[in-house]
């Protein structure tokens, strides 16, 4: 799959050449990232040489399928990607705002004007941004129970940048829920206690939160029930197969018995193991209605299986190893490593466990459960690139929902924030910088507007008629962001298009930092071995 | 002391196909029984001990029950998929010979288990599915016209128009479509016949194969393939084929142990690459190991030592056997001084740490294939990859081999093959002894000489030729260890010969070699190596339609491919023994001229790939330990020559 950008130019470059393709790369990137930013933005799909299909709405996913080569944009594109994995959003507009810094400075240095004195005004624009937006942002009170419906908006604004508008209203509150489902007070929320799962199904597109957890493996045994009420969970992390011990050597024995007790011995570890499993079951589960069900992250041999089965035990094995984590989470209980100390104490428990199997590929949800704080997102499909495409969204509104709590703060979007901070910059920062520092303030803040410019472009709006309305009114007191239907400004904040404080101020810092860097180029080198992260 | 024994006596009576050579032995006993007990066949016998006393002993040959111990195979890196493609593609061949009734008698009785390489599966559709437990890792692109997805279980892959998440706009792109070479049309042509006979569609009979003939399509593979998925005939499961993508590097760049260590664990990667193979693990009841072939030239290294030890973590009783190859191609001459000491620093590091997550090592891969011995009957262009790897993937399907024999007790002959083996077993054999070397040299002969061929013990043992890079000739090691498989051997009158006709002959050429194992184990089957259309030209014209050699050329053609040779005999053979040590000690002795020593050219460069003073002191302890461990009383000093 491969939207190339540019060709990798091999040789060392003198320095203004150097600098141009830096340039020229930056904008190359744009180019291609540009018609995805915001909710009118473009998907693509990718078809590859071989009939693979990619289908994708975001920077991230999109820079990954793309084979880029030229060192810059690689540069870039890894800028854009750390943004990502930071703060989980924001590729887009990353990619674009280093773009158009780059265009900015461009027009500068072609007029004479030495990098370095540019950079430094970059660097002045940088510290004053970081400085609004710590007025310009909207602070959110997490007390015990977050306002739902300020993280409702945030992650419906995500979610309505990848999914059409029914699709992310529905996934709007799952996401939420989720968050709140694994939240626990006083901790960092683990995102990853929130279990992805998928299913391919023809005709169906749909989503939903399993407050529970769903596995993508079943029993292995063909007496096991595919379905149980009230069951007791035991979570383990521990060996119910039989293997050779590590040096297999023969033994000594000086009688037949001796020998019969030895050979025994050889499997006998591992049924004692299974045998304590039992005995717990019994203790827990006999006179009552209820089930028992063993939920294995390691191997279980077919005589275990067996033995259990007659037990009437459901048992799993080679769980996620993250499973034993969340099945905790979700069930209660703990994750026992042996079973030695077995006490009805270690179980947890969910009202329903069932399997459900489509072709070769089986499902078993843990559902029904109490106070769980590890739940599932469950993702049906028609098929593996819509599923695909709806898991980043997914991911994304997640991350938005995780950072609203962890900011206790929120951005109004729609281009408001851009807006705002580049006019503080021209009107109040500018003047206060002396010499020629002053133009590279004013790169950095008419670089910021690239954001509502392209989401006025994207909409099929004039760009320049956009700019002159949203900056006239901003000039007027309002704070303001676009329409994009109409191209007017509207308040953000009545329309509920917020986004994340922390995404948003890691583009200000990473940007200049990078466009700093190739601007200050005295050579380009092909792209080095070395492939970490720039810093 | 008495452990050690122990497992010289396992290996020596356990089963009949383990070749004594020491028989004056004090400890060699001669009434060996085979006892059941409950569950398990044992090997019972007696021991004399040093105090000459008599102690019984019993040792376990396996567990009746199991019958079939699965394997799975990981394949990481693109020479390491060009050898697993032609592995596959024998494989492949097996299958459809053994069904094929048109095949010969050796093919239909092969006394071989397929079920441990493969899987059973069924598409959402229902159709039951027979595919590799593979899990193949190579770079996005890497897969030519193969989509990742595989065949079989593919939803019908025409671009769809319609988006069902978005309602704005849409743009596609697509990618010019790979051209598929005549031996993939052909295949496809095929299938495509297949679906119409099975759709009771057969009237009019296309014959929609006719258009391609073989000759035609032998000739296009030798000049164009270019990714190992243009000479595979085979299915793949659709978990099987992983891409690292995002990677944005060529291959060229990716070159070295660091960026490869770094490609594992960046995003989402390392986590997608351990749910692929928990799919494969989850289903085996009873896995035997981990197949692993790696190809160790570049980065890839590092992604499959990051993989290992995670496996080595998540499976810690699996045993891992593990193929670190290389093509011909990584052995470019390097233009710099300071390259070429990257290199041998990359060479270093990334054996060092595969090494130290698998119980087996077995390097494979010469720098010049096609001016060695062992491809004396071969007609080999070291440049192709689609060649060498061929060479490489046939010793790997012969060594595998005892680890898919039915595990017949050693009263219990059977006449397809013998000598079975599990992959623990034959690590533990090779690498358990009191000696614990783990790193193992692959022989072969390919073809394998006939058994009655005059001079044979020269030839057989002789035509056994090392794969392995740096390796010593002619040494003398009272402590080797040996795992020989023959298969579809040629006896008297140039028929296939039965399976104890082989064991007598190998045994008789070990007894009149000067310099003898200490001992060795051999696996027998029947059937030889098939030889699929895909197969590369690379028979030299000493070669018969049976892989019989012949006394003078049989054409004036230099090389001769699948349409000629339909099977050969084979013996490959992995070997443990100072032989290696050259192997090691170059290692050694780059990692510490280079990396380690006080202004050592690399040192900069191995700490951009994110090793400290420590780690770096660890990898070379790790290799010398392994000298160590051959040469016991060699001056092994930490500092440098
Ligand atoms: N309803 C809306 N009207 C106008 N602008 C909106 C609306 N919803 C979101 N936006 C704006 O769209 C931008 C986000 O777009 P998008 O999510 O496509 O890109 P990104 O977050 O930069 O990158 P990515 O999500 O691809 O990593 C933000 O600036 C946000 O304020
Ligand atoms: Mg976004």
């Amino acid at each position: 799959m491969s939207i190339r950008v540019l060709n990798p130019n091999a040789e060392v470059l003198n320095k203004s050449a150097a600098l141009h393709m830096n340039i020229n790369a930056a904008k190359g990137l744009q180019d291609v990232l540009k018609t995805n930013l915001g909710p009118k933005g473009t998907i693509k799909m990718l078809v590859g040489g071989a009939g693979d299909i990619k289908l994708t709405k975001d920077g991230n996913t999109l820079l990954k399928e793309m084979q880029i080569q030229n060192p810059t944009a690689i540069m870039i594109a890894r800028t854009a990607v750390a943004q990502d994995d930071i703060s989980g959003d924001g590729t887009t507009s990353t990619v674009l705002f280093i773009g158009e810094l780059m265009k900015q400075s461009e027009r500068y240095i072609d007029e004479g004007m030495h990098p370095r004195v540019l950079v430094d005004g970059l660097e002045i624009a940088k510290r004053a941004t970081l400085q609004f937006i710590e007025k310009f942002k909207t602070p959110v009170v997490m007390g015990d129970e977050p306002d739902k419906e300020i993280l409702k908006m945030v992650a419906r604004t995500t979610l309505r940048t990848k999914l059409y508008e029914a699709l992310a209203d529905q996934l709007t509150d799952i996401v939420v829920n989720a968050v709140l489902c694994i939240r626990k007070p006083e901790e960092v929320i683990d995102l990853f206690m929130v279990e992805i799962m998928h299913m391919r199904h023809k005709f169906d597109v749909d989503t939903r939160l399993v407050e529970g957890l769903v596995l993508d493996h079943g029993s292995r045994h063909p007496d096991m029930k595919r379905r149980a009420e009230n069951c007791y969970i035991l979570t383990c992390n521990v060996s119910l197969e039989y293997e050779k011990s590590e040096v297999n050597a023969g033994f000594f024995y000086s009688s037949a018995e001796q020998r019969e007790a030895m050979v025994a011995a050889e499997r006998r570890s591992v049924d004692e193991r299974v045998r304590k499993i039992i005995e717990l079951k019994d203790k827990v589960c006999s006179g009552t209605e209820n089930n028992f069900v063993v939920i294995n992250q390691k191997g279980i041999d077919p005589p275990s299986l067996d033995l259990l089965a007659r037990a009437g035990i459901i048992a799993l094995r080679r769980a996620k190893r993250r499973n034993m984590e969340r099945l905790v989470l979700a069930c209660g209980g703990e994750a026992v490593n042996s079973v030695d100390d077995l006490t009805p104490d270690s179980l947890g428990w969910a009202g329903l466990v069932y399997e459900h199997v489509l072709g070769e590929e089986k499902y078993t949800f843990v559902e029904n459960v109490k106070n769980p704080y590890s739940c599932t997102i469950l993702i049906k499909g028609p098929n593996d690139h819509t599923i695909a495409q709806i898991k980043d969204a997914v991911r994304d509104g997640l991350r938005a929902v995780k950072n609203t709590i962890e900011d206790e703060s929120v951005i109004l979007g729609a281009g408001a924030f851009e807006v705002a901070a580049r006019q503080y910059l021209i009107n109040e920062v500018k003047k206060t910088v002396k010499g020629r520092a002053q133009l590279g303030v004013e790169a950095f803040a008419d670089a910021l507007l690239v954001i509502p410019k392209t989401l006025a472009e994207n909409s099929g709006l004039d760009t320049q008629d956009v700019i002159i309305s949203l900056t006239g009114e901003h000039d007027r007191g309002n704070i303001v962001g676009l329409n994009q239907h109409t191209g007017e400004p509207i308040d953000p904040q009545m329309e509920g298009i917020f986004d994340n404080y922390s995404v948003k101020r890691q583009i200000i810092n990473s940007g200049p930092v990078i466009a700093s860097q190739l601007l200050l180029v005295d050579e380009v080198i092909r792209a080095g071995r070395n492939m970490r992260k720039p810093t | 002391m008495v452990l050690s024994v122990m497992l010289f006596w396992n290996y020596v009576v356990g089963g009949r196909d383990i070749i004594c050579y020491q028989c004056s032995s004090p400890y060699c006993s001669t009434d060996v029984d085979v006892v059941v007990v409950s569950n398990y066949m044992f090997v019972e016998g007696q021991v004399e001990l040093r105090s000459g006393r008599l102690k019984k002993w019993l040792l376990l040959v396996h567990e009746v029950q199991v019958s079939m111990r699965e394997i799975v195979t990981i394949q990481v890196g693109g020479f390491a998929n060009f050898i697993g493609s032609h592995f596959w593609n024998f494989q492949d061949e097996l299958l459809g010979l053994a069904e094929d009734p048109q095949s010969d008698a050796v093919f239909k009785n092969q006394g071989l288990n397929m079920d441990v390489l493969y899987r059973t599966g069924e598409t959402q559709q229902g159709i039951l599915t027979y595919t590799p437990r593979l899990l193949s890792i190579g770079f996005q692109g890497s897969l030519g016209s193969m989509s990742s997805r595989g065949t079989l279980y593919n939803e019908i892959q025409s671009v769809p128009s319609d988006v069902v998440t978005w309602i704005a706009d849409l743009s596609t792109h697509v990618s010019e479509p790979r051209k598929k070479n005549l031996f993939l049309q052909s295949l496809y042509k095929e299938e495509q016949e297949k679906s119409h006979m099975m759709n009771g569609n057969n009237s009019g009979k296309h014959d929609f194969h006719s258009d391609i003939q073989d000759k035609d399509i032998v000739e296009s593979l030798e000049n164009e393939v270019q990714y190992w998925t243009d000479f595979s005939k085979v299915h793949y499961h659709p978990q099987s084929l992983y891409e690292l993508n995002g990677l944005w590097t060529d291959v060229q760049q990716f070159n070295n142990y660091g960026i490869g260590r770094d490609a594992f664990s960046e995003g989402l990667r390392g986590e997608e690459i351990n749910e692929r193979l928990r799919f494969f693990i989850e289903e085996c009841d009873h896995i035997q190991g981990i197949q692993f072939i790696v190809d160790d030239s570049g980065g890839f290294s590092g992604v499959a030592a990051e993989f290992l030890e995670n496996i080595a973590d998540e499976y810690t009783n699996i045993p891992v056997l593990l193929y670190d190859a290389r093509g011909p191609g990584s052995y470019m001459n390097p233009s710099s001084q300071k390259q070429s000491a990257f290199q041998n620093l990359h060479d270093a590091v990334s054996f060092s740490r595969l090494s130290s997550y698998c119980k087996l090592i077995v390097p494979v891969g010469l720098p010049s294939l096609n001016e060695r011995k062992a491809t004396r009957f071969l007609c080999i262009e070291n440049e192709k990859a689609y060649h060498t790897s061929a060479v490489y993937a046939s010793a790997l399907h012969s060594i595998s081999l005892p680890f898919r024999m039915e595990p017949l007790g050693p009263t219990d002959e059977s006449c397809y093959a013998s000598g079975a083996l599990d992959v623990n077993g034959a690590i533990q054999m090779l690498s358990g002894q009191a000696r614990q070397n783990m790193v193992t040299i692959l022989d072969v002969a390919m073809p394998a000489p006939s058994l009655t061929g005059k001079q044979l013990e020269q030839s057989l043992l002789g035509n056994l030729q090392p794969l392995t890079p740096d390796t010593a000739e002619d040494v003398e090691d009272l402590q080797a260890v040996e795992s020989m498989t023959i298969h579809g051997a040629h006896g008297s009158g140039g028929h296939s010969a039965p399976v104890a006709e082989v064991k007598d002959a190998v045994q008789a050429a070990y007894g009149q070699v000067m310099r003898k194992p200490r001992f060795s184990h051999l696996s027998v089957a029947t059937c030889p190596l098939p030889i699929p259309l895909p197969f590369p030209t690379i028979f030299g014209n000493l070669v018969g339609q049976h892989g019989e050699l012949l006394g003078s050329p049989i054409s004036s053609y230099p090389s001769r491919g699948s349409l000629d040779v339909h099977s050969i005999p084979m013996a490959a053979r992995l070997r443990s023994s100072t032989a290696v040590l050259p192997f090691l000690e170059n290692r050694l002795a780059n990692l510490r001229k280079f990396g380690i020593q006080q202004g050592a050219l690399g040192s900069e460069v191995v700490r951009s790939w994110g090793f400290g003073k420590d780690e770096l002191e660890d990898i070379g302890e790790t290799l010398s330990k392994m000298v160590t461990t051959l040469r016991p009383h060699s001056e092994v000093s930490s500092d440098s020559d």
